[in-house]
Protein backbone atom coordinates (compact mmCIF):
# COMPACT_ATOMS: atom_id res chain seq x y z
CA UNK A 1 0.00 0.00 0.00
CA UNK A 2 1.13 3.59 -0.93
CA UNK A 3 0.93 6.25 2.01
CA UNK A 4 -0.96 9.51 1.38
CA UNK A 5 2.51 11.33 1.11
CA UNK A 6 3.79 8.39 -1.75
CA UNK A 7 0.40 9.33 -3.32
CA UNK A 8 1.38 13.27 -3.69
CA UNK A 9 5.14 12.33 -4.05
CA UNK A 10 4.38 10.19 -7.32
CA UNK A 11 1.11 11.55 -8.69
CA UNK A 12 2.64 12.62 -11.98
CA UNK A 13 4.05 9.16 -12.95
CA UNK A 14 0.89 7.47 -10.95
CA UNK A 15 -1.37 9.32 -13.59
CA UNK A 16 1.28 7.53 -16.75
CA UNK A 17 -1.42 5.29 -18.86
CA UNK A 18 -0.75 1.88 -17.25
CA UNK A 19 1.35 2.61 -14.27
CA UNK A 20 -1.00 3.43 -11.79
CA UNK A 21 -0.95 3.16 -7.66
CA UNK A 22 -0.11 -0.58 -8.77
CA UNK A 23 3.18 0.19 -10.88
CA UNK A 24 3.89 2.49 -8.59
CA UNK A 25 3.85 -0.40 -5.69
CA UNK A 26 5.74 -2.47 -7.46
CA UNK A 27 8.76 0.01 -7.82
CA UNK A 28 8.36 0.04 -4.56
CA UNK A 29 8.81 -3.62 -3.66
CA UNK A 30 11.74 -3.31 -6.16
CA UNK A 31 15.62 -3.99 -5.38
CA UNK A 32 17.52 -2.52 -8.12
CA UNK A 33 22.12 -3.08 -8.33
CA UNK A 34 23.52 -0.28 -9.80
CA UNK A 35 27.06 -1.54 -10.52
CA UNK A 36 29.05 1.89 -10.85
CA UNK A 37 28.82 4.85 -9.48
CA UNK A 38 30.11 7.22 -12.06
CA UNK A 39 28.86 9.05 -15.31
CA UNK A 40 26.42 6.34 -15.73
CA UNK A 41 25.51 5.74 -12.04
CA UNK A 42 24.99 8.65 -10.95
CA UNK A 43 21.64 9.98 -13.40
CA UNK A 44 20.91 6.11 -13.36
CA UNK A 45 20.56 6.43 -9.40
CA UNK A 46 19.15 9.92 -9.59
CA UNK A 47 16.37 8.83 -11.87
CA UNK A 48 15.66 5.46 -9.72
CA UNK A 49 15.84 6.96 -6.63
CA UNK A 50 13.45 10.01 -7.90
CA UNK A 51 11.27 7.60 -8.95
CA UNK A 52 10.26 5.65 -5.75
CA UNK A 53 12.91 1.93 -6.35
CA UNK A 54 11.81 1.05 -2.45
CA UNK A 55 16.01 -0.49 -2.53
CA UNK A 56 18.79 0.41 -4.48
CA UNK A 57 22.17 -1.06 -3.95
CA UNK A 58 25.21 1.25 -5.52
CA UNK A 59 28.39 -0.33 -5.57
CA UNK A 60 32.00 1.15 -6.68
CA UNK A 61 35.12 0.93 -5.29
CA UNK A 62 36.81 4.69 -6.23
CA UNK A 63 36.78 7.59 -5.04
CA UNK A 64 35.58 10.92 -5.81
CA UNK A 65 38.35 12.85 -8.04
CA UNK A 66 38.79 15.94 -10.03
CA UNK A 67 38.46 14.84 -13.13
CA UNK A 68 34.82 13.04 -12.69
CA UNK A 69 32.96 16.30 -11.91
CA UNK A 70 32.23 17.05 -15.34
CA UNK A 71 30.15 13.85 -15.77
CA UNK A 72 29.46 12.12 -12.27
CA UNK A 73 26.96 14.44 -11.57
CA UNK A 74 26.28 12.50 -7.84
CA UNK A 75 29.43 13.97 -6.67
CA UNK A 76 30.45 17.87 -6.35
CA UNK A 77 33.55 20.01 -5.86
CA UNK A 78 33.59 19.19 -1.78
CA UNK A 79 33.54 15.41 -2.27
CA UNK A 80 36.84 15.22 -3.95
CA UNK A 81 38.86 12.39 -2.26
CA UNK A 82 35.42 10.87 -0.47
CA UNK A 83 34.79 7.23 -1.72
CA UNK A 84 32.13 7.43 -4.33
CA UNK A 85 29.16 5.51 -2.84
CA UNK A 86 28.99 7.39 0.18
CA UNK A 87 28.74 10.38 -1.93
CA UNK A 88 26.35 9.09 -4.22
CA UNK A 89 24.31 7.72 -0.79
CA UNK A 90 24.67 11.70 1.09
CA UNK A 91 22.62 12.90 -2.35
CA UNK A 92 20.15 10.31 -2.98
CA UNK A 93 18.71 10.22 0.69
CA UNK A 94 18.47 13.83 0.57
CA UNK A 95 16.80 13.93 -2.77
CA UNK A 96 14.15 10.79 -1.12
CA UNK A 97 14.28 9.69 2.43
CA UNK A 98 11.71 6.73 1.43
CA UNK A 99 14.47 4.97 -0.51
CA UNK A 100 16.98 2.23 1.20
CA UNK A 101 20.15 3.47 -0.35
CA UNK A 102 22.73 0.55 0.47
CA UNK A 103 26.47 1.91 -0.19
CA UNK A 104 29.11 -0.76 -1.34
CA UNK A 105 32.45 0.34 -1.76
CA UNK A 106 34.09 -2.64 -3.34
CA UNK A 107 35.28 -3.90 -6.28
CA UNK A 108 33.15 -6.11 -8.30
CA UNK A 109 34.49 -9.75 -8.18
CA UNK A 110 33.99 -13.72 -9.29
CA UNK A 111 34.33 -14.00 -5.74
CA UNK A 112 31.37 -11.80 -4.63
CA UNK A 113 29.37 -10.96 -7.60
CA UNK A 114 26.79 -13.77 -6.46
CA UNK A 115 26.30 -12.15 -3.13
CA UNK A 116 25.94 -8.97 -4.55
CA UNK A 117 23.53 -10.04 -7.12
CA UNK A 118 21.35 -12.39 -5.51
CA UNK A 119 18.35 -10.50 -3.97
CA UNK A 120 17.98 -7.98 -6.74
CA UNK A 121 15.17 -7.53 -9.30
CA UNK A 122 17.18 -6.02 -12.01
CA UNK A 123 20.99 -5.02 -12.53
CA UNK A 124 22.10 -1.39 -14.16
CA UNK A 125 25.36 -1.74 -15.83
CA UNK A 126 26.80 1.58 -15.59
CA UNK A 127 30.42 0.20 -15.34
CA UNK A 128 33.72 1.81 -17.17
CA UNK A 129 35.25 -1.61 -18.18
CA UNK A 130 34.60 -4.70 -20.11
CA UNK A 131 35.85 -7.43 -17.48
CA UNK A 132 33.48 -6.33 -14.93
CA UNK A 133 30.72 -6.21 -17.56
CA UNK A 134 31.17 -9.76 -18.78
CA UNK A 135 30.96 -10.77 -14.76
CA UNK A 136 27.75 -8.92 -14.38
CA UNK A 137 26.37 -10.20 -18.41
CA UNK A 138 27.54 -13.86 -16.63
CA UNK A 139 25.58 -13.45 -13.22
CA UNK A 140 22.66 -12.23 -14.40
CA UNK A 141 22.27 -15.05 -16.79
CA UNK A 142 22.66 -17.45 -14.16
CA UNK A 143 20.75 -16.01 -11.45
CA UNK A 144 17.87 -14.98 -14.04
CA UNK A 145 17.81 -10.94 -13.53
CA UNK A 146 17.07 -8.68 -16.01
CA UNK A 147 20.42 -6.82 -16.77
CA UNK A 148 20.25 -3.20 -18.34
CA UNK A 149 23.72 -1.68 -20.35
CA UNK A 150 25.04 1.00 -21.06
CA UNK A 151 28.20 2.49 -22.65
CA UNK A 152 29.46 5.69 -23.61
CA UNK A 153 32.29 6.92 -25.26
CA UNK A 154 32.73 11.14 -26.31
CA UNK A 155 29.18 11.95 -28.07
CA UNK A 156 28.34 7.95 -28.43
CA UNK A 157 26.57 6.01 -26.53
CA UNK A 158 24.70 2.29 -26.31
CA UNK A 159 21.98 0.89 -24.50
CA UNK A 160 20.31 -2.20 -24.60
CA UNK A 161 18.09 -4.78 -22.24
CA UNK A 162 18.76 -8.13 -21.36
CA UNK A 163 16.33 -10.34 -20.25
CA UNK A 164 17.88 -14.03 -19.88
CA UNK A 165 16.36 -16.57 -21.41
CA UNK A 166 14.73 -14.17 -24.10
CA UNK A 167 17.25 -11.89 -25.80
CA UNK A 168 20.33 -12.20 -26.74
CA UNK A 169 22.87 -11.01 -23.95
CA UNK A 170 26.18 -8.74 -23.87
CA UNK A 171 28.15 -11.73 -24.56
CA UNK A 172 26.40 -12.33 -27.70
CA UNK A 173 26.93 -8.66 -28.88
CA UNK A 174 30.30 -8.48 -27.55
CA UNK A 175 32.65 -11.25 -27.96
CA UNK A 176 36.13 -9.30 -27.70
CA UNK A 177 37.97 -7.02 -25.12
CA UNK A 178 39.26 -3.60 -25.15
CA UNK A 179 42.42 -2.59 -23.18
CA UNK A 180 40.85 -0.30 -20.22
CA UNK A 181 42.02 3.14 -21.34
CA UNK A 182 41.00 6.71 -20.40
CA UNK A 183 38.33 7.48 -22.64
CA UNK A 184 37.06 10.63 -23.44
CA UNK A 185 33.21 12.17 -22.76
CA UNK A 186 31.26 14.60 -21.82
CA UNK A 187 28.51 14.57 -19.08
CA UNK A 188 25.49 15.01 -21.22
CA UNK A 189 26.47 11.35 -22.72
CA UNK A 190 25.97 9.23 -19.78
CA UNK A 191 23.31 11.41 -18.79
CA UNK A 192 20.93 10.55 -22.06
CA UNK A 193 22.25 6.39 -21.89
CA UNK A 194 21.59 6.43 -18.76
CA UNK A 195 18.50 7.94 -18.64
CA UNK A 196 17.24 4.98 -21.44
CA UNK A 197 18.74 2.22 -18.96
CA UNK A 198 16.79 4.19 -15.82
CA UNK A 199 13.39 4.40 -18.30
CA UNK A 200 13.73 0.40 -19.57
CA UNK A 201 14.11 -0.46 -15.91
CA UNK A 202 11.01 0.89 -15.09
CA UNK A 203 8.85 -0.45 -17.62
CA UNK A 204 10.42 -3.81 -16.76
CA UNK A 205 9.79 -3.57 -13.37
CA UNK A 206 6.43 -2.05 -13.74
CA UNK A 207 5.27 -4.19 -16.98
CA UNK A 208 4.80 -1.59 -19.31
CA UNK A 209 5.66 -0.95 -23.04
CA UNK A 210 8.29 -2.60 -25.19
CA UNK A 211 11.94 -2.97 -23.77
CA UNK A 212 15.38 -2.64 -25.49
CA UNK A 213 16.01 -6.60 -26.09
CA UNK A 214 17.53 -7.91 -29.20
CA UNK A 215 18.32 -4.23 -30.16
CA UNK A 216 21.44 -2.26 -29.55
CA UNK A 217 20.20 1.19 -29.14
CA UNK A 218 23.22 3.88 -30.56
CA UNK A 219 23.11 7.51 -29.77
CA UNK A 220 24.99 9.65 -32.04
CA UNK A 221 25.26 13.14 -29.92
CA UNK A 222 27.37 14.33 -33.06
CA UNK A 223 24.21 14.24 -35.36
CA UNK A 224 21.68 13.99 -33.32
CA UNK A 225 21.03 10.56 -34.30
CA UNK A 226 19.32 7.38 -32.56
CA UNK A 227 19.85 3.63 -34.33
CA UNK A 228 18.49 0.77 -33.78
CA UNK A 229 21.41 -1.99 -34.42
CA UNK A 230 19.04 -5.54 -34.44
CA UNK A 231 21.38 -8.67 -32.67
CA UNK A 232 21.03 -11.93 -32.35
CA UNK A 233 20.77 -14.83 -29.55
CA UNK A 234 24.14 -16.93 -30.65
CA UNK A 235 23.64 -20.54 -29.92
CA UNK A 236 27.37 -20.73 -29.02
CA UNK A 237 27.41 -17.58 -26.43
CA UNK A 238 29.66 -19.11 -23.79
CA UNK A 239 27.00 -17.46 -21.19
CA UNK A 240 24.21 -17.64 -22.44
CA UNK A 241 24.48 -20.48 -25.20
CA UNK A 242 23.63 -24.24 -25.36
CA UNK A 243 27.11 -24.94 -23.70
CA UNK A 244 26.88 -22.78 -21.01
CA UNK A 245 23.74 -23.78 -19.79
CA UNK A 246 25.14 -27.43 -20.11
CA UNK A 247 27.84 -26.07 -17.60
CA UNK B 1 26.88 -2.93 -57.01
CA UNK B 2 26.93 0.15 -54.30
CA UNK B 3 27.36 -1.02 -50.86
CA UNK B 4 27.27 2.52 -48.42
CA UNK B 5 29.52 1.92 -45.47
CA UNK B 6 29.04 3.88 -42.39
CA UNK B 7 32.22 4.64 -40.86
CA UNK B 8 32.30 4.81 -37.46
CA UNK B 9 33.65 8.25 -35.52
CA UNK B 10 37.10 7.12 -34.30
CA UNK B 11 37.67 5.93 -37.82
CA UNK B 12 36.56 8.66 -39.88
CA UNK B 13 40.13 10.49 -40.05
CA UNK B 14 41.32 7.69 -41.86
CA UNK B 15 38.11 8.43 -44.90
CA UNK B 16 38.87 11.91 -44.73
CA UNK B 17 35.96 12.50 -42.23
CA UNK B 18 33.96 10.93 -44.38
CA UNK B 19 30.95 9.38 -42.98
CA UNK B 20 29.53 7.21 -44.98
CA UNK B 21 31.70 5.84 -48.21
CA UNK B 22 30.37 3.71 -51.27
CA UNK B 23 32.01 0.83 -52.25
CA UNK B 24 31.67 -2.76 -54.57
CA UNK B 25 31.41 -5.89 -53.73
CA UNK B 26 28.95 -8.98 -53.20
CA UNK B 27 29.87 -9.93 -50.08
CA UNK B 28 31.23 -8.04 -46.19
CA UNK B 29 34.68 -9.25 -47.08
CA UNK B 30 34.59 -7.83 -50.73
CA UNK B 31 33.02 -4.59 -49.61
CA UNK B 32 35.42 -4.00 -46.75
CA UNK B 33 38.29 -5.19 -49.28
CA UNK B 34 37.37 -2.17 -51.61
CA UNK B 35 37.43 0.33 -48.78
CA UNK B 36 40.83 -1.12 -47.47
CA UNK B 37 41.98 -0.54 -51.33
CA UNK B 38 40.97 3.11 -51.17
CA UNK B 39 41.74 3.80 -47.24
CA UNK B 40 44.51 1.63 -46.50
CA UNK B 41 45.42 2.94 -43.39
CA UNK B 42 41.70 1.44 -41.97
CA UNK B 43 43.02 -1.97 -43.06
CA UNK B 44 45.29 -2.37 -39.17
CA UNK B 45 42.02 -0.66 -37.72
CA UNK B 46 39.40 -3.70 -39.21
CA UNK B 47 41.62 -6.69 -39.43
CA UNK B 48 44.21 -8.67 -37.23
CA UNK B 49 47.74 -10.37 -38.67
CA UNK B 50 45.70 -13.27 -39.61
CA UNK B 51 42.99 -11.57 -42.12
CA UNK B 52 40.33 -11.61 -39.55
CA UNK B 53 37.89 -9.10 -38.32
CA UNK B 54 39.53 -7.93 -35.00
CA UNK B 55 36.97 -9.18 -32.21
CA UNK B 56 36.48 -6.02 -30.84
CA UNK B 57 34.60 -4.54 -34.79
CA UNK B 58 31.41 -5.45 -35.55
CA UNK B 59 29.89 -4.68 -38.96
CA UNK B 60 26.01 -4.52 -39.36
CA UNK B 61 24.33 -4.86 -43.22
CA UNK B 62 21.25 -2.77 -42.81
CA UNK B 63 21.24 -2.61 -39.02
CA UNK B 64 21.53 -6.42 -38.51
CA UNK B 65 24.41 -8.16 -37.12
CA UNK B 66 26.65 -10.00 -39.36
CA UNK B 67 28.00 -12.03 -36.82
CA UNK B 68 29.17 -14.93 -37.30
CA UNK B 69 31.30 -15.73 -40.91
CA UNK B 70 30.75 -11.89 -41.14
CA UNK B 71 33.19 -11.48 -44.05
CA UNK B 72 31.12 -13.98 -46.17
CA UNK B 73 28.10 -12.49 -45.66
CA UNK B 74 25.99 -11.83 -48.80
CA UNK B 75 25.64 -7.66 -49.79
CA UNK B 76 23.00 -6.44 -52.68
CA UNK B 77 22.68 -3.59 -54.36
CA UNK B 78 22.06 -0.14 -52.03
CA UNK B 79 22.70 -2.02 -48.73
CA UNK B 80 23.96 -0.57 -45.77
CA UNK B 81 26.45 -1.48 -43.90
CA UNK B 82 27.84 -0.61 -40.42
CA UNK B 83 31.14 -0.38 -39.05
CA UNK B 84 30.77 -0.41 -35.36
CA UNK B 85 33.55 -0.52 -32.35
CA UNK B 86 33.30 -1.65 -29.09
CA UNK B 87 32.86 0.88 -26.37
CA UNK B 88 33.21 0.53 -22.96
CA UNK B 89 33.29 3.82 -21.02
CA UNK B 90 30.54 5.04 -18.09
Amino acid sequence: MLTAQERERYDRQIMIQGFGEEGQEKLKKARVLIAGAGGLGSPAAIYLTAAGIGSIRIVDHDTVELSNLNRQILHWHEDRGKSKVESAKEKLVRLNPDVKIEAIGDTLTEANIDHLVTDCNLIVDAMDNLPTRYLLNKAAIEKNIPFFHGAVYGLEGRAMTIVPGKSACLRCVYRGVIPEEKFPVIGVTPAVIACIQATEAVKYLVGIGELLINKLLVYEGLTMQFTELRVKKDPHCEHCGQRARKE
Amino acid sequence: MSITVNIHQALRHITNNQATVDVSGVTVGECLADLVQRFPDIKAKLFGKNGKLLNYIDIYVNAESSYPEELAKPVKDGDKLSITLMIAGG
